[in-house]
């Protein structure tokens, strides 16, 4: 990885120029590099003889494949439910979805066999499979029979599959990560070069190409859209920001998570400095003509499939059943009118994508109610009270970041809000996944090319969210035998960013005060070392035959109290930099935090 | 006061290992079992039946140094998983086994790292201790490693650092000694090297054995050192086989005169070259009334498996090779033995190299490693050293892709290649020197004009001839590679000869 390095020598080409070339700096000029004399983390090692000389778009593409070469590689995994029947795994419901998607009428979709995998994601999921399907197709069409093909390992599929996930994320996650983390930086007045050193950190984030390349999702998609959306926030396009965040709803309903901050924002803005009632309008109307457009080829399969006489649930017989959710509806609705099987159509898919019926959490998460439970046994409680306390938790955890935002729409806020509110959602809400902590990491994890971003203080407490984010999914990685890739993409990213277990290099910095330096080292140390007792213990000892899911158990309960020091972290940052309060009221905190 | 170049060898061999680890699970080659079998034999069998065990069919066909690197390799293998160290085990993968033979490619790799240290710690001055890290790191992360070693699986990580090692010590007067011995050692574990054994014979003999003053005085006490130093490891490598009088049986299993003139696939020397020659004839030839040799034509494998007969050329014997072969290497030896330096004996090493990759019999196309690697250290010398070297780095390295035929390792191959061509010809570009004699103007041309072409060639053989002819011709895209690379590496060859003669 060693670039070019200055030399005697001159080039045959000189450098051009980069700086204002996107109108969106103004004609301001690149921020200079700080005068570093030496790199202070091995990522910025591997970097370093870019500096300066090296445009950028001769950097890009190397960074590109470097981080394309090592998603690839780690894709030779295995994946989620490989070889594991009968009902197999992430990987099984993805390639169902494209099988249902490619051989059956759109409005059997959300209605086919919902034992096997039914289709509950969002319609825009649905059409991707189904392109996904078609392309497959060409290739094997056996990949995407209709029953046969459920629960093939054919090695070649699994190509073809990983393939598919590489592309998505190419098209879509990446560029909006690249531009996202160019206009973040240009804002924040960060250097180019220090720009790119945080591409990379952001492209290598372990915990995202654990759960899409190895275990097996398509979460980068939806990742990329909400970074476009940011992204579109930063340009002031406030249409398009609107526009990408409804694909991002549209492709997987966890982007519920931002949605508070999203809209925070965008109102925000249009009421502060100065009222602003035709942005107002203009960005409600291009939000539902988003959402109609998104539902557009769902609702016309469906009346073309009424046209052509095929039912959607061709597996009943008899009086139409009732609807799965608002069942009073139908007592205003005309049940033979041409619009009832819309309605019909768009009910499912809302009650397949919004499980309401499911309990509290479903599998062991390191979020507040799984460690509550550790202390509390919840069940006894009856579920209409814990769903209401887990809504009324919620809005008390996601309340501060979003009035923040809302009064100061602020575009520099933007990561640390939306990692806030995600945090939020993650700790406290109902029906969690472990594999949702993809969502706080993903803005916190931007942070790095925000001003200070590769700086000791961000650098050690993005690291910390990362690293633990990806010890709580140990549990699911290893019960597909990832550990290998586990264990090689976390610490290949926490030596590349100088955290712990490689390095403490992140702690102790000059001009902060001794008092925040010393509490987050001891802080984070506690929490590094009982991550790698509990790996030690974990692969030694089994646990007590009474308590088969203790070390699962103990990672919940580290892992939740460790989440809620991020949600603080980020809640704490925001306060600070966003200066709601007034300044005499912690004077002192300020002079740690921006050194 | 550069005192330190980032990023340090160290940290691209630890990302470079991670990466590495990633690709465990990666398609393996027969060459996977071969060194499980060797593993087997060194570890359960006695030192007397190491070179006459044919229970699996890839029998030890290395010299003892690689044997006894086996043996001890295995000791640590028995804890790993005793079953793969069972001789009738065939084809045993555990992913124990996987896991164990893997990691000591990357364990044993530790081997170049040092020696690439070396070789920068002995570059003199901060610009060309730059050029030095950059030309180490460009080894470090090879392609053509990466693919021969970490995913069909051999050893030559291990192996070529012992050579650059080697080569770093001729450096000094004061290790000349040791140098020499290190490449005899190195002998004794792989035999290939014996192709860049006559640079070391005219080195060590000028720069050691005779006096610097005069080529008639003979440094009586240096030769003694070197001679005794030799015997005493060939002593330890062959001496117990020869004991029991194996000396024989082991050199038929190290030479195995009975295979073809072409490997498998052709190599990219002036054979592949010569055959796609007489393919073109074999359409050409009745029209310009030549003979048409009826066999060869029926031969359905048309050089994609074994014997390769020539249609309408004549057919070329061992012994042509081989004089070929030797001819050419001793052109530039003539250059080292009046002018003796490192520089000169690097150069002459690689031509070495190229003398016998380009001419030799039966060459396998994983030893281009055996041109580029020592080409790497003096490509950054000047601009026009680079410019011989820029098409061999992309035609050595393209040829090595049809060693991976899989589709999983099919982006591994050819974006790894890119990415390490792309960075590596741009750093190169930037910190190669000016020269001191003008460039050729229009081979420089022809060398962009030739890396341009690799782009419709790879598109070609890895898709395009896969939809439009199937699973037919699959000779076709093998042979245009392999022809294509020919012509890059032979281009480059006449390329250095040139510049090693005129500066």
């Amino acid at each position: 990885m060693a670039g070019p390095s200055p030399s005697p020598h001159k080039p045959r080409r000189k450098a051009k120029r980069v700086a204002g070339d996107d109108g969106f700096s103004g004609g301001r000029l690149t921020p200079a590099e700080p005068l570093v004399r030496q790199p202070s983390f091995p990522l910025a090692a591997i970097l370093w003889p870019a500096r300066g000389t090296t445009s950028q778009w001769e950097l890009l593409p190397l960074i590109l494949m470097a981080a394309g070469l090592f998603r690839w590689a780690a894709g030779l995994w295995g994946y989620s439910g490989f070889e594991k029947p009968p009902i197999f795994g992430d990987y099984e419901a993805q390639r169902h979805w494209m099988e249902i998607a490619t051989q059956l009428p759109t409005s059997q979709w959300y209605f086919h066999d919902l034992q096997w995998w039914g289709l509950d994601y969002p319609p825009l999921t649905a059409y991707h499979s189904w392109l996904c399907g078609k392309i497959g197709s060409l290739i094997n069409p056996a990949w995407f029979e209709l029953y046969t093909s459920r629960g093939s390992h054919d090695p070649a599929l699994k190509i073809f599959m990983r393939a598919t996930v590489i592309a998505s994320e190419y098209l879509i996650y990446i560029p909006a990560a690249v531009v996202f983390v160019r206009r973040f930086s240009r804002l924040s007045g960060v250097a180019s070069w220090t720009a790119s050193v945080a591409l990379v950190a952001i492209l290598m984030q372990p915990a995202t190409i654990l759960i899409d390349h190895v275990h097996f999702q398509y979460n980068t998609v939806m990742l990329g859209f909400v970074l476009a959306s940011m992204s579109s926030m930063l340009a002031g396009r406030y249409l398009w920001s609107a526009v990408y965040f409804v694909a991002a709803l549209g492709f997987k309903q966890m982007a519920l998570y931002y949605a508070f901050s999203v809209f925070a924002y965008l109102l925000g803005s249009c009421l502060f400095p100065r009222v602003n009632i035709g942005r107002l309008i203009a960005i409600a109307a291009v939000t539902a003509i988003s959402f109609a457009i998104l539902i557009l080829p769902l609702v016309i399969g469906t009346l073309n499939d009424v046209k052509r006489g095929v039912d959607a649930r061709p597996d009943l017989d008899g009086p139409r059943s009732p609807l799965p959710l608002f069942p009073r509806v139908v007592d205003y609705l005309d049940t033979e009118a041409f619009y009832y099987p819309i309605v019909e159509q768009l009910v499912q898919m809302v009650h397949r994508v919004f499980p309401f019926a499911r309990g509290l959490f479903e599998d062991k998460v390191a979020n507040f109610w799984c460690a509550l439970n550790l202390v509390v046994k919840l069940k006894k409680y009856p579920s209409e009270l814990l769903q209401k306390g887990a809504l009324l938790a919620t809005l008390a955890s996601i309340t501060p970041p979003n009035l923040i935002l809302f009064f100061r729409p602020n575009k520099l806020l933007l990561p640390l809000a939306f990692a806030t509110t995600a945090w939020g959602f993650f700790l406290f809400s109902y029906q969690v996944h472990e594999k949702s902590v993809l969502l706080p990491l993903m803005p916190m994890t931007v942070l790095l090319a925000g001003k200070h971003g590769l700086g000791k203080d961000t650098r050690a407490w993005v690291g910390f969210a990362n690293l633990l984010g990806c010890w709580t999914m140990f549990p699911l990685l290893s019960r597909v035998d990832l550990k290998v890739p586990y264990a090689v993409l976390t610490l290949l990213w926490a030596y590349l960013l100088g955290l712990p277990p490689t390095s403490l290099s992140a702690y102790f910095q000059d001009g902060s005060s001794l008092l925040v330096q010393w509490g987050t080292a001891l802080l984070h140390g506690a929490f590094y070392l009982t991550m790698i007792m509990w790996h030690v213990l974990e692969m030694f000892l089994k646990p007590p035959v009474d308590k088969p899911d203790l070390w699962v158990v103990a990672n919940v309960g580290v892992g939740a109290v460790g989440f809620s020091l991020c949600y603080l972290w980020c809640l704490g940052k925001l306060v600070v930099e966003s200066e709601i309060l007034p300044k005499s009221w912690f004077r002192k905190k300020v002079k740690a935090k921006t050194q | 006061m550069a005192s330190e170049i980032y990023p340090s060898l160290a940290q691209c061999a630890i990302v470079a290992a991670a990466f590495k680890i990633l690709l465990f699970p990666a398609y393996k080659s027969t060459d996977f079992e071969v060194h499980r079998n060797w593993l087997a034999i060194t570890n359960s069998l006695p030192l007397w039946e190491w070179y006459y065990e044919n229970t699996s069919e890839w029998t030890l066909d290395y010299p003892p140094f690689f044997a006894y690197f086996e043996w001890v390799m295995s000791q640590v293998a028995k804890l790993v998983d005793p079953a793969m160290l069972r001789v009738y085990n065939l084809e045993y993968d555990s992913w124990q086994t996987i896991y164990f033979q893997r990691f000591t490619v990357i364990i044993t790799e530790l081997l170049l790292v040092y020696a690439l240290q070396m070789f920068v710690d002995s570059a003199h001055g901060s610009t060309s201790k730059r050029a030095a890290q950059t030309a180490a790191i460009s080894i470090l992360l090879s392609p053509g490693l990466l693919i021969i070693d970490h995913i069909h699986f051999q050893y030559n990580g291990c192996m070529y650092g012992i050579l650059i090692a080697s080569l770093v010590l001729a450096r000094k007067k004061s290790t000349l000694l040791t140098s020499g011995l290190v490449f005899a050692a190195l002998l004794c574990m792989k035999h290939i090297y014996l192709y860049l054994a006559p640079a070391y014979f005219v080195f060590l003999l000028r720069a050691y054995c005779l006096s610097p003053k005069s080529i008639f005085k003979i440094q009586f006490l240096n030769c003694l050192k070197l001679g005794s130093g030799i015997i005493a490891i060939f002593g330890v490598a062959f001496g117990p086989f020869a004991l029991k009088g194996q000396i024989s049986q082991i050199i038929s299993r190290l030479f195995p005169f009975s295979r073809g003139l072409c490997h498998a696939y052709w190599a990219p020397n002036v054979w592949a070259i010569y055959s796609f020659i007489d393919r073109l004839m074999i359409v050409l030839a009745p029209r310009i009334g030549l003979p048409v040799k009826a066999d060869a034509l029926q031969s359905v494998t048309r050089g994609l498996v074994g014997d390769t007969s020539f249609a309408v050329l004549p057919d070329i014997a061992p012994n042509v090779c081989f004089l070929l072969t030797l001819l050419f290497q001793a052109i530039p030896l003539l250059k080292l033995f009046t002018r003796p330096t490192w520089d000169n004996f690097i150069g002459a090493v690689t031509l070495c190299g190229y003398a016998s990759f380009l001419f030799g019999w039966h060459v396998h196309e994983k030893a281009i490693l055996l041109v580029i690697i020592p080409f790497s250290l003096i490509a950054l010398k000047d601009r026009r050293h680079l410019g011989a070297f820029r098409p061999l780095a992309v035609a050595g390295h393209v040829s090595l892709f049809p060693l991976l035929f899989t589709p999983a390792e099919f982006p591994i191959k050819t974006i790894y290649t890119i990415f390490w061509l792309v960075m590596f010809l741009m750093a190169f570009d930037r910190l190669a020197p000016a020269a001191h004699s003008a460039r050729f103007f229009v081979f420089d041309r022809l060398s962009t004009l030739y890396i341009t072409v690799s782009i419709p060639l790879i598109l070609y053989t890895s898709l395009i001839h896969g939809i439009v002819f199937g699973k037919s011709y699959e000779f076709l895209p093998l042979m245009f590679t392999s022809s294509y690379s020919a012509v890059g590496v032979v281009g480059s060859w006449v390329g250095f000869m040139v510049v090693y003669f005129t500066s």
